[in-house]
């Protein structure tokens, strides 16, 4: 991807024929600085505030000219914040939900997107569109019936509700069929001479070779259910099932007046998020550039 | 002995005649066996509940007492409430300020991180933030900042005498800082989008481009924009879909308030089924916003298949 950037025609073009002397693109690069320190200033100012004003006292939150540099460090804010809800427990929720729900889709979505890529049955064609056209079923639309089929089945507040409706992604499934697509067919044949199961074959052929989407998609999916807001929110209605995201939705409603403890609060929330992140960043930009295919 | 081997051995050879004459079949199966949970799945999650939307958007129903059939009722009740037509109206506002900058902020920063600069990689790093972080993270801090007393009034303060902009309790100026906290948050991720797209463009023909002397302005209406076409419609696409179902900010940061301004479709439909319980009238909101975005995927498809002519 990098290497590609590189050999864009205005870096590399000479000079007589673009017409840009090295003082041109010095006062370039200098616009080019001065507009992205103004985007980087506007992205970090609220993530910087959100971080000091967790460390401040609830009356230094909103002082003019801010305190940017707490006064005192209010280190109990954390303490305080932590043992007003129950913020373990929302985050092994999250973690718990999160987590079932990658493996889940990794299995299944490689699984479905193998058996379209390389076996021929009758209705193949129909049953792909049939589970693609499911991409255009807005949420919003069956969050209804679904919140009244998980009540049916009494699955409000458990690890059922949370997890299961979103055990398999059609835009996974897709994925790993355009993948598998181009693996090429005398690997399965010859596997199947030795005498490979077609499982084995999904399992010690297709899996090894699919990391990298696999990758992608893990960090998709695990992303979107950590973040998800509106499905937890409608399902759970006990501590002990809420995750992350309602959780802190619940505290801003409970606490709403005491500032610092639910900056101190989201800190906490944020912070695994931004770690996980900076370790995993090539897997999220690639999994960005994979879904930029879709369309 | 040497009978027994054979009668033990004659089996076998049946059987595997028959793996032979049933191979292709017994592939098939396996594929079958492959896809059909997903299928099943999809059944269960996505065309059920579809379909039971449809149904529930012709009752009247409070999840306590079952479901009562009054045809079109919840339909004509939407079409006929003026509060419906004030969301939609919302909604449309809303799509249109927040998905028009986003292409036009998207597009040019990717242009410009398609050039060669020191510290591009940690500035592309940094503008990706955003998006790792929650919705309700996001929208929880936005919304302190947003204070009358708050961060963006102190920093403003010196510039305009300390008068407290009334970010979220003014109907005008409401609608507008939910939409730039929703572009805060993705404006990161169309802009990776665009700089695959731009990298996909073969340098031959921005080389010709300047052979031919071609200026910076033609070059990208002629080059560039025709050839980034198809991530074009996926970022319009997407940036419009995304708008339409919007509900975190709304939701977290003004409750659709103050008086409805920020109320959009995808916090209405929540509203109506969860606090409310008029589910049956929740369903018909969201059929009409289903209508709506499939309208919108076929304006997507047709303009594919434009790119293909």
């Amino acid at each position: 991807m990098v290497s590609q950037i590189q050999e864009l025609p205005e870096h590399r073009s000479s000079r007589s024929v673009s017409g840009i002397s090295h003082r041109q693109q010095f006062t370039r690069n200098i616009f080019f600085h001065a507009v992205l320190i103004t985007g980087a200033v506007i992205i970090c100012l609220p993530l910087i505030w959100m971080v000091t004003s967790s460390l401040k006292a609830p009356n230094r939150l909103f002082t003019v000219p801010i305190d940017w540099i707490p006064w005192e460090f209010r280190w109990q804010n954390y303490v305080e914040a932590w043992n007003t809800a129950p913020f373990g427990r929302y985050f092994f929720n999250s973690l718990y939900v999160s987590g079932a729900a990658t493996l889940s889709n990794l299995f299944f979505c490689s699984l479905a997107g193998f058996g379209f890529a390389k076996y021929n049955f009758p209705g193949k064609n129909i049953a792909f569109l049939f589970i693609l056209a499911t991409m255009m079923i807005p949420f919003h639309v069956v969050i209804v019936p679904m919140f009244v089929l998980m009540r049916d089945l009494k699955w409000l507040n458990s690890y059922s509700a949370l997890i299961i409706p979103g055990a398999m992604s059609a835009f996974g499934i897709f994925l790993l069929r355009q993948f598998i697509m181009t693996l090429p067919d005398e690997l399965f044949d010859a596997a199947r001479i030795d005498g490979a199961s077609e499982f084995s074959i999904y399992m010690r052929i297709v899996l090894p070779l699919s990391k990298g989407p696999l990758a992608a998609l893990a960090v998709f999916i695990f992303l979107d259910n950590w973040n998800s807001l509106l499905w937890p929110l409608v399902v759970t209605n006990k501590d002990e099932w809420r995750t992350l995201a309602v959780g802190l939705t619940q505290f801003q409603t409970v606490h709403g007046t005491q500032y610092h403890l639910m900056m101190a609060a989201s800190t906490l929330v944020v912070i695994p998020m931004i770690l996980v992140f900076f370790l995993l960043q090539r897997y999220f930009i690639q999994g960005i550039a994979l879904s930029g295919l879709k369309g | 002995m040497r009978s027994w081997g054979e009668l033990q051995v004659r089996p076998k050879i049946y059987h595997s005649e028959t793996r032979t004459m049933n191979f292709y079949q017994r592939r098939s199966l396996w594929g079958i066996t492959f896809v059909l949970p997903a299928i099943i799945f999809f059944i269960i999650f996505a065309y059920y509940p579809m379909i039971s939307a449809f149904r529930l958007s012709l009752t009247e129903y409070n999840l306590l007492s079952p479901p009562k059939d009054i045809g079109l009722g919840n339909y004509d009740y939407i079409f006929h409430s003026d509060r419906f037509q004030k969301v939609l109206v919302n909604t449309f506002e809303f799509v249109g300020g927040y998905a028009i900058p986003m292409w036009i902020l998207a597009l040019a920063l990717a242009m410009i991180f398609t050039q060669e600069f020191k510290g591009r990689g940690l500035y592309r790093t940094l503008y990706f933030v955003p998006i790792v972080l929650s919705e309700t993270v996001i929208s929880i801090v936005w919304r302190l900042l947003y204070h009358p007393q708050g961060a963006i009034n102190a920093l403003i303060a010196p510039f305009n005498g300390g008068f407290r902009i009334p970010w979220l309790t003014n109907s005008d100026i409401a609608p507008i800082a939910v939409i730039v906290v929703a572009i805060w948050r993705v404006f990161g991720y169309y802009m990776i989008i665009f700089i695959t797209g731009l990298q996909n463009i073969p340098t031959e023909y921005y080389d010709a481009a300047k052979v031919d002397g071609g200026n910076r302005w033609q070059i990208f209406r002629l080059i560039t924009l025709p050839l980034l076409r198809p991530t074009t419609v996926f970022v319009v696409v997407i940036t419009l879909l995304n708008g339409f179902q919007s509900f975190v900010y709304q939701f977290l940061i003004t409750r659709g308030g103050p008086n409805d301004s920020t109320n959009v479709l995808g916090y209405l439909i929540y509203e109506e089924a969860f606090p409310n319980l008029n589910m049956g009238r929740a369903a018909a909101i969201s059929m009409v916003l289903f209508a709506m975005l499939i309208v919108l995927t076929f304006i997507q498809l047709y303009l594919l298949r434009q790119r293909y002519e």
